[in-house]
């Protein structure tokens, strides 16, 4: 499947004047929106061709075009909750792919540090502080929210859809939810990397800490940035 | 018939104008007209959101072809687009059949005392 292309020349005034009219009220990523503006046109040109078929001269048959679309603030807002589903879903689909690297990183730190901690089956772990348990804990709670959500997001977006009552505003929350965990989660991992950096820093193997330290705070501002967004298109569904 | 009049039929009425075969928005636009003999016509514009909602849940897919030097956005039924259908069908069956029995004129009450 290729992309929508280069727009085709001279669709006319009165086309790209409508067009222009959706796209103003199409919220989200550029992307998202050129491949809509790019079906729209065509449908209106095969539209206009169809006018012109049956007689009408070339601008006459454009502003009927125009008038069998409809009203272009309709169009958009029909489009607004197909957009709001797809964004949902990649920052969902992202933030789960993301999850389990940054975890691994975090393991791989603790794994190559001498932080004291030991896995002794079958739980929990032995020679830790009571503090580093709680946070521990909370860590897993965080990635666990994330990742339900993240899941949640990703299947009322999909197949689903079928079956569930059609509800616009529930995955773009789903995905904010799934943001704002992955921010906890991160931002708690580096509050713990920064407590062993004040108390005990010749523990830490520097390079799996520095790694896991970028990664998480990456993923952090992009999981913000990506969940206020989501939030944002969900204010604009009615 | 106006997109009120059709709401929770729409999307069989779309799966149902692809059944034939492929084919890009507006051309499933004129089908439509078609079809229902001139009786169903909606804003067009309002038709490809739900296209796109059904292909979100995998009952079309769509490709870009560019035939005759213009690029449209084609749909077509998937397997499950074909499962679906059936059902809207047999629902639209036994909801048509007991409204009609319901609607028609009643016999007059025959009297029993």
């Amino acid at each position: 499947m290729s992309g929508p292309g280069p727009p085709e020349p001279g669709p006319g005034p009165a086309v790209e004047g409508y067009l222009a009219e959706v796209t103003a009220r199409l919220p989200g990523p550029a992307r998202a929106r050129t491949g809509i503006v790019a079906e729209l046109r065509s449908g209106l040109l095969d539209a206009t061709d169809a006018h012109r078929s049956a007689g009408l001269p070339p601008a006459q048959a454009a502003v009927a075009a125009i008038r069998e679309f409809g009203d272009p603030v309709q169009v958009a807002v029909s489009f607004r909750a197909e957009i709001a589903a797809g964004q949902a879903r990649r920052v969902a689909v992202t933030l789960l792919v993301t999850g389990p690297l940054v975890g691994l990183l975090w393991i791989a730190t603790a794994a190559a540090s001498h932080l004291g901690v030991r896995l002794a089956l079958p739980w929990p772990w032995t020679g830790q502080s009571a503090g580093l348990s709680v946070s521990f804990y909370l860590v897993a709670v965080a990635a666990g929210v994330t990742a339900w959500a993240a899941i949640f997001g990703i299947a009322t977006t999909g197949r689903l859809t079928r079956w569930l009552p059609a509800r616009p505003r529930r995955a773009p929350m789903a995905a904010a939810v799934a943001g704002f965990g992955a921010v906890s989660a991160d931002g708690l991992g580096l509050a713990l990397l920064a407590t062993q950096l004040a108390v005990a820093p010749e523990r830490l193997s520097p390079v799996p800490a520095a790694a896991a330290a970028a990664a998480s705070l990456v993923r952090m501002m992009l999981a913000r940035h990506a969940a206020r967004r989501c939030l944002a298109i969900r204010a604009s569904l009615t | 018939m106006r997109a009120e009049t059709l709401k929770g039929h729409l999307d069989g009425i779309l799966l149902a104008v692809l059944e034939p075969g492929p084919r890009h928005g507006y051309a499933i636009m004129e089908a439509l007209r078609i079809r229902s003999g001139g009786q169903v016509d909606l804003p067009t514009g309002t038709v490809y959101p739900a296209l796109h909602r059904l292909e979100r849940a995998g009952l079309v897919q769509a490709s870009w072809s560019a035939d005759g030097g213009r690029r449209r956005r084609v749909y077509e039924l998937t397997p499950a687009g074909r499962r679906a259908l059936d059902g809207e069908r047999s629902t639209w069956r036994d909801f048509s059949t007991a409204v009609t029995a319901l609607l028609q004129p009643a016999p007059p009450a025959v009297s029993t005392s």
